[in-house]
């Protein structure tokens, strides 16, 4: 395996609740992603998907145990403006239009924007011509690929993206999958993809890690085999349905127990 | 934190915030900071509460309030009786909300010369007042007659009640909450009316003491009859808050 | 015939509030002296249009500049509160306290504590707009899109850039609101100083004409009071209607 990009080590996390009681959302995560590394975190909603990805993101802090980029920590990365992050919400700001919510990190960073580069992001993406368009005036699929080319703009050392696409139709999630697989494709940035489809994960990632919740903890690990670049027709392959079926095992109640 | 020790801190803080608003105001005044004309917090107090001086208070807070009450109730009143016609009978509504327009439009003191020549001078502060208060409790009984959701409307009718029961048993209490608020927020617009109409030429009351007050360099005077105002709408907001509270828990 | 039903389905009520009051005066039998006729309102309207457009475009000019001092000053004290959470606690509650008071009140206090004249008139419209935009700007500043405080985490933004392109921004909305909500009462503000201290301005035609009753000039600046109502509420609601398309 190449060096290690994002590492959790022996990480546990709890919160404190309004009635004065401590919830204990993850504990003694072991996590290592490798740098060009494309990996799914797949679980039940409430596992501590979303909280694993805020701690890479240092949105939260650890209450236990480490969490290191690149051998630093994760502030460090947003700080230098290397981390590309997408959420649920697309979080696009009202007020500006596409082309300035996707130039926004550059502005932030402090440098002067790349015009070509935000152009060429939003055709990436597929909002070629709505460049002058509000986020409002848009459907929702369109916002998401907004916010997914907002997280490239600054060409990022490691991408989050959490359940980018929970909001989206089946067929337009299809679609979008296959965008996203164009795009890391053509970058090979170490990306951490939070979602709860099975057959996303397994189209996307070159690994896929399952949790079960209360607290949240990993119970899989699973090399992902096919060749890339994959084409939709992997799904109908006899081994994606073997690991679509695994995968559906480990994420069921019974099949969380070790 | 939790909610509730953060609810306390808010509180104490809250607390603190208006303790230092009065101690700066004792400050100002004691120094002379601002002047000759604003008097420390203890000189207004000792000056309401100086017998001498009670007759003068009562007799104006008398007919202050009395007009404020008069044009509150009158206007609550007659706000709920147009929202509820226009509710009853649809085909008033349009006109019925031009005419709030209208008057919401007109500067409540505009109306003043109006009520000076239709009514007497003593009449003109509660006229002012109800019509204030009559625009706040329309608008928000209207809205708050819509807030019944279409679902228990439709239940309603699938129990075949009759409008007249549906909108005893549901429009009603659902319209509640929102002309609680709205009784809340036409406080201070109650005693807005009265001061206004006593400026233009009542009779008595703390808003015509007010004006004569600085007219004369009466400073103590001025600030007392403020302060008596201002404390007033405030301890009734106070209680509509609390009643608004009660109501929004029993009803939403 | 369909153009006169809306129109009365529209109008009745004004309608029948002229009847009213032509009925009124037709029993009480009020005379013309106290009384003026439609007719010599407008007489009078007609007769001196400077007297009243000049007063009434000083009353405008004292109302929007009180406005725009009292929002500066909301927005400038909300980004004060917002910056500290000390200040924010001592603040937040003083400002809900004032802005519920009846603020016409402090009218008489302000003139006397500033002196008579237009700078104190301009005053006391800014302190009538104030409060209600230091509680609905500092509302704004704390209600951001759904994930965009994450997303300046994760750009890594510094605390001046959170508030320029954040923080600020997202409040606009909110100010544009506190400003159409505050702009009748700033015309009423503007209109009782005059009336208690001015020497110009539809405040002191009122003060004027009843002091010598002459009811056909109240009359008058009435109607031209709420015409200048009307424009200063309507200039401010195409405000916020074009900022809230820009913005929202
Ligand atoms: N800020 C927070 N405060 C309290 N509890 C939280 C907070 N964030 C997450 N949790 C709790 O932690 C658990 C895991 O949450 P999350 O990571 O969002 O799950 P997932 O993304 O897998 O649905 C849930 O039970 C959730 O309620
Ligand atoms: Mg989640």
């Amino acid at each position: 395996m190449t060096e290690t990009a994002i590492h959790l080590d022996r990480v546990g996390k709890s919160f404190a609740l309004d009635n004065g009681k401590q919830l204990t959302a993850l504990s003694e995560i072991d996590l290592r992603i490798g740098k060009g590394e494309f990996v799914a975190l797949l679980g039940p909603s409430g596992c501590g998907k979303s909280t694993v990805l805020r701690l890479a993101a240092a949105l939260e802090t650890p209450s236990a145990g480490r969490v290191t980029i690149d051998g630093k920590e994760p502030q460090a990365l947003s700080r230098a403006h290397r981390l590309g992050v997408a959420f649920q919400d697309h979080a696009l700001l009202p007020w500006l239009d596409i082309f300035a919510n996707v130039a926004l990190p550059f502005q932030v960073a402090g440098r002067k924007v790349d015009d070509a580069r935000v152009k060429e992001l939003i055709g990436l993406v597929g909002l070629a011509g709505f460049e002058k368009a509000r986020p409002r005036q848009l459907s929702g699929g369109m916002r998401q690929r907004a916010s997914i080319a907002r997280a490239l703009a600054l060409q990022p050392d490691v991408l989050l993206l959490d359940e980018p696409f929970g909001a989206l139709d089946a067929v337009t999630r299809r679609h979008m999958n296959l965008e996203l697989q164009r795009i890391w494709s053509a970058q090979r940035i170490t990306t951490l993809l939070v979602t709860h489809s099975v057959d996303e994960a397994l189209f996307l990632a070159d690994r896929v890690i399952v949790m079960s919740g209360r607290p949240g903890r990993i119970i899989r690990d699973i090399s992902i085999p096919f060749e890339r670049p994959r084409h939709p027709s992997v799904m109908r392959d006899k081994r994606f349905h073997e690991l679509v079926d695994e995968l559906t095992l480990a994420l069921e109640p019974e099949g969380a127990a070790p | 934190m939790t909610l509730q020790s953060e609810a306390v801190h808010r509180l104490v803080l809250g607390a603190v915030g208006v303790g230092l608003f009065l101690a700066i105001w004792q400050v100002i005044g004691t120094y002379r900071l601002a002047g000759m004309t604003w008097p420390p917090l203890t000189d207004v107090l000792a000056f309401i509460a100086d017998p001498s001086k009670q007759g003068l208070f009562v007799r104006a807070m008398l007919a202050s309030f009395a007009s404020v009450a008069l044009g509150y109730v009158v206007g609550i009143l007659s706000g709920v009786a147009a929202a509820m016609l226009g509710q009853v009978l649809p085909i008033m509504r349009p006109g019925l909300d031009r005419l709030v327009a209208v008057i919401h439009a007109v500067p409540l003191v505009a109306l003043a010369p109006v009520f000076m020549v239709l009514a007497n001078r003593d009449l003109t502060p509660p006229a002012i007042s109800a019509l204030g208060v009559f625009y706040m409790i329309y608008v928000a009984t209207t809205s708050g007659l819509k807030a019944a959701s279409h679902t228990h409307r439709d239940l309603f009718t699938a129990l075949g009640s009759s409008p007249t029961s549906r909108f005893l048993r549901l429009e009603l209490p659902a319209a509640l909450p929102a002309l609680v608020s709205g009784m809340k927020l036409a406080i201070p617009v109650a005693f807005i009316g009265t001061i206004v109409g006593e400026w233009f030429g009542a009779s008595r009351g703390l808003g015509l003491l007010m004006v004569s007050a600085m007219q004369n360099f009466q400073i103590p005077l001025l600030w007392s009859a403020v302060l008596i105002v201002t404390t007033a709408s405030l301890a009734l907001f106070g209680l509509m808050s609390l009643f608004e509270r009660l109501v929004y828990g029993r009803f939403q | 015939m369909s153009g006169v039903r809306t129109f009365i389905s529209h109008y009745w009520g004004v309608l029948g509030i002229l009847l009213l009051w032509q009925a009124w005066v037709s029993i009480s039998g009020l005379n013309a002296i106290v009384l003026p006729s439609p007719l010599s309102v407008v007489a009078d309207l007609v007769a001196n249009p400077a007297i009243y457009a000049g007063n009434a475009g000083k009353t405008f000019l004292v109302a929007v500049l009180g406005l725009a001092f009292g929002l500066l000053a909301g927005v400038l004290l909300s980004l004060a509160a917002w910056t500290s959470r000390l200040l924010n606690g001592l603040l937040t509650p003083l400002g809900l306290i004032f802005s519920s008071i009846p603020v016409v009140a402090l009218i008489p206090i302000l003139a006397r504590l500033l002196g008579y004249d237009m700078r104190t008139e301009i005053a006391i419209v800014a302190v009538a707009a104030f409060f209600p935009t230091f509680v609905f700007v500092g509302a704004g500043l704390k209600s951001r899109p759904p994930g965009s405080d994450d997303l300046f985490n994760v750009l890594g933004a510094t605390p001046w850039q959170r508030l320029l392109r954040l923080v600020m921004p997202a409040a606009v909305p909110n100010m544009m609101v506190a400003l159409r909500l505050t702009a009748p009462e700033a015309v009423l503000a503007a209109i009782l100083a005059e009336l208690l201290m001015g020497t110009s301005g539809l405040g002191f035609m009122f003060r004027e004409a009843a002091g010598r009753f002459a009811m056909e000039r109240a009359f008058g600046t009435s109607i031209i009071a709420t015409i200048t109502a009307v424009i200063v509420f309507g200039l401010f609601m195409a405000a916020e209607r074009r900022v809230d398309a820009l913005w929202k």
